[in-house]
């Protein structure tokens, strides 16, 4: 009897163990990657090899076609691309393997932060000279303590917004909202006629990100993501109107927006389901998927009823910068790859491609698809994503979803408002130390 | 004596191998997850000794606290559904009844599908096809998606129910076939039939069988991820974060690396301190039993 306890007992602390045993592994690593790599570049050193790791799935057919070309007229480089799902995490795990790729394309983001913060990338300032200054200092704003210095070339750029049914909008004889008001006007007379003014999907709880990311920036002071670094302001003093017009949002989105998913919200909007969506260009070549002759435009989110204030949320969707690890001939190669891709034409293909917005000066896209936004970037009325000032692991997703699934519960407006803004509080600061 | 000998060395070198194996690739990394609980390391760049400090902040921590009460709500019902379920099927599936084996076979396929598709599956089910037929039956409670709700967990723990019924019948199973025939035969003369042969002699039969199911269900639910992370991904809002996946998220997106080794630790500790206590009282009972 007591061998068998004492076997039940280890069997269980085993298998328990097994749950620690994937946080630990892979930190015994360090240095092996390095050597491993410069191992390789020597054994055959006519030829240079480079991982380009992208943080997006969705570009990976893009990137393909223009490292092809990039290696057909370089001989020496080879060039392989990894776009793994849930990047940022590989990412991450990987850098606990000092096992960098040696070029990275990623958001103008945290991930970017964290690569830029840990000292692990290269000094691109020779490689910025026809970037847009725009992009350029949002760059520098997500640097640690905003140093001014392009550890990154910021490549291509996104807008997110309020993507519509041109259509649906002609047909019902609605014009393009400019303030808040004509907004809710509008979705008053898409619901008079029957139809859902907005398509959400909140299942897929990132999604929650873009009306709050559209509205955060123009409805609170400028100043608010630095003076909430430095602790002298705090969400609940400040995002109260930001909330309060996210539950509008939500009074006007189809039945089940909590249980429906991205994947499914993009195909019944695109067959003509509903009016709007908010979110970025992105999703344009998902409605595309379902419907090619989907009839979709955006405009920006009218924040505010003072029109001249509202802007189109523009951020670096694609940036590339160097690992340090690296050696020099891969650096070189690498740098050689980044000047292949910002020259016009390729910057060109690229954004076309994608249906994005380019960093480069004198491209600009020409896509009907985002039309109504194309102005509005030209004219600088642009902000970037505040998620990109939060620490990386400040999860407004969830705290945005919860306050959505209050409101579906029929709790109390102020009382959600407040408990969801003591929340962000309370996270941000708990992110915020370590 | 000579062959005594022998004998040993062939079994060290069955044994040896593995635990080497089982060393390094198991008990290593999990002594190395202690150590960096102890410092501030964000998984690279530099650390430094903290002391006790994670595991001190695992308790101001309300999204820990709150993740732990969910997961042993989760562990409780789930543990208690699979086991009473279980059991039962076992019975039906021991006693004589037409296509016994095509039936077993039928409760088993749950269990060979990794629970991650299953879990895709489900979502799709539950996201698509329930709220259809919801709507086409004019049933309010099922036109939406249960795992857009604060019922989320249902849908996750009716899918993990099913999902692990296999194993347990499995096990009951087995210790339903070591009762000895002539036993029920004695019951009937006594006029123990039915339920109170269940329970009397039954159930106290199959008490070691019982031990190691309860014990296996609440590790396995303490620590529940894979279904978690397929259907909610621990949303609607943080309403459906198990721990496991708490530690899988702050630790690895959010940078919290040592911290959440730290509460990997005490995660690890609590179930052990769990299990120790379910087999004390199980195996009393079962001495009480014999």
């Amino acid at each position: 009897m007591k061998k068998k306890k004492l076997v039940s007992l280890l069997t269980v602390c085993a298998m328990t163990a097994s749950l620690l045993a994937g946080c630990g592994n892979g930190a015994n690593n360090s240095g092996s990657g390095d050597s491993g790599k410069s191992g390789s570049s020597t054994a055959k050193s006519d030829k240079v090899e480079l991982e380009l790791f992208s943080t997006k799935t969705e570009n990976m057919q893009t990137l393909q076609t223009l490292v092809d070309e990039f290696t057909s007229q370089h001989d020496n480089i080879s060039i392989e691309i990894t776009a793994p799902a849930d990047a940022g995490t590989v990412l991450k795990t990987r850098l606990t393997k000092n096992d960098l790729p040696d070029i990275i394309a990623c958001g103008g983001d945290a991930t970017y932060t964290e690569l830029q913060s840990a000292g692990m990338l290269m000094d691109m300032s020779d490689e910025v000279g026809n970037i847009q200054e725009a992009y350029m200092q949002m760059l520098y704003d997500v640097n640690k303590d905003g140093e001014s210095v392009a550890y990154g070339v910021p490549y291509a750029t996104n807008a997110s917004g309020i993507l519509y049914n041109k259509d649906m909008f002609e047909e019902l004889g609605i014009s393009i909202p400019q303030t808040w008001d004509e907004l809710m006007t509008a979705c008053e007379t898409i619901k008079a006629a029957g139809k859902t003014p907005f398509e959400l999907t909140f299942a897929d709880n990132w999604t929650c990100l873009p009306p709050w990311n559209s509205m955060a920036p123009v409805i609170p002071d400028a100043s608010f993501t630095a003076d909430r670094k430095e602790n002298k302001t705090t969400f609940e003093e400040t995002h109260q109107e930001v909330l309060e017009k996210y539950a509008k949002i939500l009074e006007y989105a189809q039945n089940d927006y909590m249980g429906t998913t991205y994947a499914d919200g993009n195909k019944l909007f695109a067959e003509g389901q509903a009016a709007m969506m908010i979110n970025g260009n992105w999703a344009i070549s998902e409605f595309k998927n379902t419907n090619a002759d989907f009839n979709v435009d955006m405009f920006a989110f009218p924040s505010v009823n003072d029109a001249e204030r509202n802007t189109v949320t523009s951020g670096i969707d694609v940036l590339f910068a160097v690992s340090s690890e690296s050696d020099s001939a891969q650096q070189e190669a690498a740098k050689e790859f980044i000047r292949f891709m910002t020259e016009t034409d390729h910057a060109q293909q690229y954004i076309t491609e994608q249906f994005a917005f380019s960093a480069v000066e004198g491209v600009a896209q020409e896509d009907p698809t985002v039309a109504s936004v194309k102005q509005d970037i030209a004219d600088g009325r642009v902000s970037n994503f505040p998620d990109h000032y939060y620490p990386s692991g400040f999860d407004l997703a969830s705290i945005l979803s919860q306050f959505a699934l209050n409101v579906t519960n029929g709790m109390d407006l102020q009382e959600n408002i407040t408990q969801t803004l003591q929340t962000c509080d309370e996270q941000y600061d708990a992110t915020n130390v370590d | 004596m000579k062959t005594k000998k022998r004998t040993s060395i062939i079994l060290y070198m069955m044994v040896v191998p593995m635990a080497v194996l089982f060393f390094i690739f198991h008990t290593y990394p999990f002594l190395q997850g202690v150590f960096y609980s102890f410092t501030d390391w964000k998984g690279y760049g530099n650390w430094n000794f903290v002391g006790l400090r994670n595991y001190l902040h695992i308790f101001k921590d309300s999204n820990v606290v709150t993740s732990y009460l969910f997961t042993f709500k989760f562990a409780l019902l789930a543990t208690i559904l699979v086991n009473v379920l279980s059991l039962a099927l076992a019975c039906a599936l021991n006693a004589r009844i037409k296509f016994k084996n095509f039936l077993k076979a039928v409760y088993f396929v749950p269990y060979m599908l990794g629970v991650l598709i299953i879990g895709y599956v489900f979502k799709f089910i539950f996201s698509n096809i329930v709220p259809m037929v919801g709507n086409a039956l004019g049933i309010e409670a099922l036109s939406v998606n249960i795992l857009g709700t604060s019922s989320a967990w249902i849908g996750v723990l009716i899918v993990t129910v099913w999902q692990s019924l296999a194993f347990n019948t499995l096990i009951y199973l087995s210790g339903l076939q070591t009762v000895d025939k002539d036993l029920y035969e004695a019951a009937d003369l006594d006029g123990a039939v039915g339920l109170k042969r269940f329970f009397k002699i039954t159930f106290p039969l199959i008490a070691p069988f019982f031990t190691i199911n309860m014990v296996l269900s609440v590790k396995g639910f303490l620590m529940a991820f894979d279904q978690f992370m397929a259907m909610t991904g621990g949303g609607p809002g943080t309403a459906t974060t198990t721990i496991s996946l708490l530690i899988y998220k702050k630790g690895f997106q959010g940078a919290q690396f040592a911290y959440q080794s730290a509460n990997a630790v005490m995660l690890f500790i609590i179930v052990v301190a769990i299990s120790v206590f379910q087999l004390r009282v199980l195996e009393k009972r079962e001495e009480k039993v014999n």
